[in-house]
């Protein structure tokens, strides 16, 4: 028998209450593990903005207007490699509640802003540029609702109108655009601005957005000082921004969801702390004896130790570990269903690296203390108690 | 039967009194149960508020009429010739000079400076008409004085000042090339309009190139049955197809959505962490029963029975989730309730509001820990009430 049987042997004594802490503990790092994925996955955005690539908006407000006229001014500064634009349209499909994230997009541009995030066949691009009253949608969204090539959606908007009254676009779909990465979020319809513009009974030539991609990030402030000095004192102001600082800002409207993680998954691990630490504390008491007899036996104090600091190192890893494969089982689970707020919802390896090393925290802080006073055990004391 | 309960009344004192030789642990689990409480308070707390803000804004004899299918204030259009139409609709309410109280209004999003993260945040701003503030119930002036018609004066709600930077009274903020003064605080009665700030309709539709378009109108009804007769004329004008709902529907709507996933984060979260604090009570109490096992067997042996055994360990993990339950309401009390947070809200704006906790919340929180303590000391307890006499009499 080896040091390793021993710890275990002495985890399982008392079944009963090794089970109750695993369970304990699984539940705090499932907890993390939920928690951490859906934050990482909510705030992944800024995480993985490109760095080269910024957003023009009305300096009002991102959703006021600013004129068409803009995005050719743009295009000419200096520093700027591509830009493009974007409306938004507010679009749902058949019934209000059944919100579609539909832009009017600039054709030829757009794809070439996005082209690390989207990947769309060439002749399917070719096609929507080809027919104005097209559209390219997300995959995930064209699966939801089981739309393929070829079909025609009618897609309302709750803002706009048709000049002729109505609110619904019939649109052609002429592809599918595929996420290249991960963190891409496909539930989308895209179509075309000119379209749009000269079908919609108000608003013609704004445009909602610009997104610019400069020839390196060093010039990013230079190109944002540029365009906003290009149309301050104008009657529609603009605010350039990096992606990131953008998404940040945006994400940050929401309210302070960091903290609420924070103080959820400390409530969580203060709880485990205490009854793990206090069990432990508890089980090493009762051993006293035992631990007298293996220091008669030769056992040395430092081996004592890492025996305690072992049980209680095992322990948490007993319960962390399937509470963080439950916690992506969780996550794979409602991906589906928070798709518009956190599309890669998932324990990701950095997460499962952060739980691990608290694991080890967490098994060290509950075990020191009782594997101290074990270290520091005489025997004829541990021997002469109870 | 007298006998029984002196039994169980005696046993549950030494039950009692045996916890301080367990204060540790026993300790634990009231902390982990009074942190379960917490958490769920936290969040019922957090929902319970925004609700509050927005719910409470709506009147039932207002009728706010919007673009059909738009949803929100944010979305709709209306065009100056329904304003017209809608004027002169059946159901409204008139004043003393005969005019329709009715106010077509502008609602856009502006930014503004949240104090605690010093970043961006969409603010609305809302371009009301004459009649605008009487159709809302209790708006007072609480410094400063009301915008003046047709000048580029606005007047900020308390909530939104306390939480973004910028608009006290006299200051001039500018949203984008246009320059406003600040001349007034109002009180809105905590309702949502506290979060917003209030300009001429006029002035802000020429001064944001809206000149014949507004998004919603409010109208005074006779009556909340008068709101059908409105919705009618609405539906069989084929220049109108406007919704017509009541204010107090319209916010309920928005106020749903929000709240409703706020307590569906904080019921499972509450539920995962009680299941801890469950495991963490039944090992409190299994020691507690093992510590007091050969005590237990002795009064078995005098002729006690397992009944008092058994009430004795359950009123024990009861106090103790009942003493961590009050704990864990009387700090989301102390910590959370009346705390300021801000949101985006259904028209895509900042919607500032209170934590505010309930009696019923805390009873909610407080049940909830007792179903801990009960699932905690139910099997203890069955395991003392079945302890078998002389195996306890030999436990140490």
């Amino acid at each position: 028998m080896n040091d390793f049987d021993l710890v275990r042997k002495n985890l399982f004594r008392r079944k009963l209450r090794a089970s109750l802490m695993i369970v304990s503990i699984l539940i705090a790092f499932m907890i993390f593990g939920v928690l951490a994925g859906f934050y990482r996955a909510f705030t992944l955005g800024e995480d993985r903005a490109a760095a080269d690539r910024m957003i023009t908006v009305n300096k009002i407000n991102f959703t006021q207007p600013m004129p068409i006229a803009y995005f050719n001014r743009v295009k000419a500064v200096e520093g700027v490699r591509q830009v493009t634009f974007a409306n938004w349209f507010g679009g749902y499909y058949q019934d209000p509640k059944n919100f579609v994230m539909a832009l009017a997009i600039e054709p030829s541009t757009y794809f070439d802003v996005y082209r690390s995030e989207f990947d769309v066949p060439p002749e399917q691009l070719q096609a929507f540029v080809r027919d104005r009253s097209s559209a390219l949608v997300g995959e995930k969204l064209a699966q939801k609702w089981g739309w393929k090539i070829g079909d025609r959606i009618p897609v309302q908007s709750n803002i706009f109108s048709q000049k002729s009254g109505g609110h619904t676009w019939d649109l052609t779909i002429a592809g599918i655009v595929k996420g290249k990465v991960e963190h891409v979020d496909t539930n989308f319809l895209l179509f075309q601005y000119a379209y749009f513009d000269e079908t919609r009974s108000f608003g013609k030539d704004t445009i909602g957005w610009m997104i610019l991609q400069t020839t390196s990030p060093e010039n990013n402030d230079r190109v944002a000082k540029a365009i906003d000095a290009m149309f301050a004192n104008s009657t529609a102001e603009t605010s350039t921004d990096t992606e990131k600082a953008f998404g940040q800002a945006f994400v940050a409207q929401f309210g302070n969801i960091a903290l609420i993680v924070l103080l959820v998954v400390g409530a969580a691990f203060v709880t485990i702390l205490m009854i793990v630490g206090n069990t432990m504390a508890l089980s090493i008491r009762e051993r006293t004896r035992e631990i007298g007899v293996l220091k008669t036996l030769g056992f040395s104090g430092p081996r004592i130790l890492a025996m305690v600091l072992g049980e209680s190192v095992l322990l948490a890893l007993l319960g962390g570990i399937p509470g963080l494969a439950i916690a992506a089982l969780i996550a794979t689970a409602l991906r589906a269903s928070l798709t518009n707020v956190a599309p890669a919802f998932a324990v990701s390896p950095t997460i499962a690296l952060q739980g691990l090393a608290l694991m080890i925290a967490l098994g060290l802080i509950t075990g020191i203390i009782p594997a101290l006073n074990a270290m520091r055990l005489k025997i004829a004391t541990a021997l002469g108690r109870g | 039967m007298r006998s029984l309960w002196l039994q169980v009344a005696a046993v549950t004192s030494i039950n009692l009194k045996s916890i301080a030789q367990r204060r540790w642990l026993s300790l634990s689990t009231v902390i982990a149960i009074a942190l379960v409480v917490i958490v769920l308070l936290a969040f019922l707390a957090m929902a319970n508020g925004f609700q509050r803000t927005i719910a409470g804004s709506g009147a039932n004899d207002i009728a706010i009429v919007l673009r059909a299918g738009s949803q929100a204030e944010i979305n709709s259009t209306v065009s100056r010739d329904q304003v017209r139409l809608i004027e002169d609709g059946p159901g409204i309410a008139r004043g003393s000079d005969g005019k329709p109280l009715i106010s077509p209004e502008l609602y856009l999003v502006v930014d503004g400076i949240k104090r605690s993260t010093k970043t961006k945040a969409n603010l609305p701003l809302r371009g009301i008409g004459e009649q605008g503030s009487e159709l809302r119930k209790g708006i007072t002036i609480t410094s400063g004085r009301m915008f003046s018609r047709g000048s580029n004066e606005v007047v900020v709600g308390k909530a939104l000042l306390r939480q973004f930077e910028g608009f006290d009274i006299g200051s001039t903020v500018a949203f984008g090339a246009t320059r406003w003064n600040v001349v007034g605080v109002f009180d809105a009665g905590g309702s949502v309009f506290e979060s917003e700030i209030w300009a001429d309709l006029n002035v802000v539709q020429s001064l944001f190139n809206r000149n014949n378009i507004v998004q919603t109108v409010r109208a005074r009804l006779t009556g909340p049955a008068a709101l059908s007769e409105l919705k009618s004329y609405s539906d069989n004008d084929p220049r109108l197809k406007l919704d017509v709902k009541s204010e107090a529907a319209y916010f309920a709507e928005q106020a749903s959505q929000t709240s409703d996933l706020i307590q569906k984060l904080g019921w499972p979260l509450a539920i995962a962490m009680a299941l801890g604090a469950v495991a963490g009570a039944l090992n409190t109490m299994y020691s507690s029963v093992a510590s007091r096992a050969t005590e237990i067997a002795t009064l078995r042996a005098i002729g006690f029975g397992g009944f008092p055994a058994f009430v004795g360990t359950l009123a024990e993990s009861l106090l103790l989730a009942a003493i961590g339950g009050l704990l864990g309401a009387a700090a989301t009390y102390l910590i959370f309730d009346g705390v300021t947070a801000s949101t985006l809200g259904g028209n895509f704006t900042q919607v500032v509001f209170d934590f505010k906790l309930s009696p019923w919340l805390i009873a909610e929180g407080v049940v909830l820990a007792l179903i801990v303590g009960l699932i905690g000391g139910l099997f203890p307890a069955l395991r003392a009430a079945r302890l078998p006499i002389v195996e306890g009499l030999y436990a140490n």
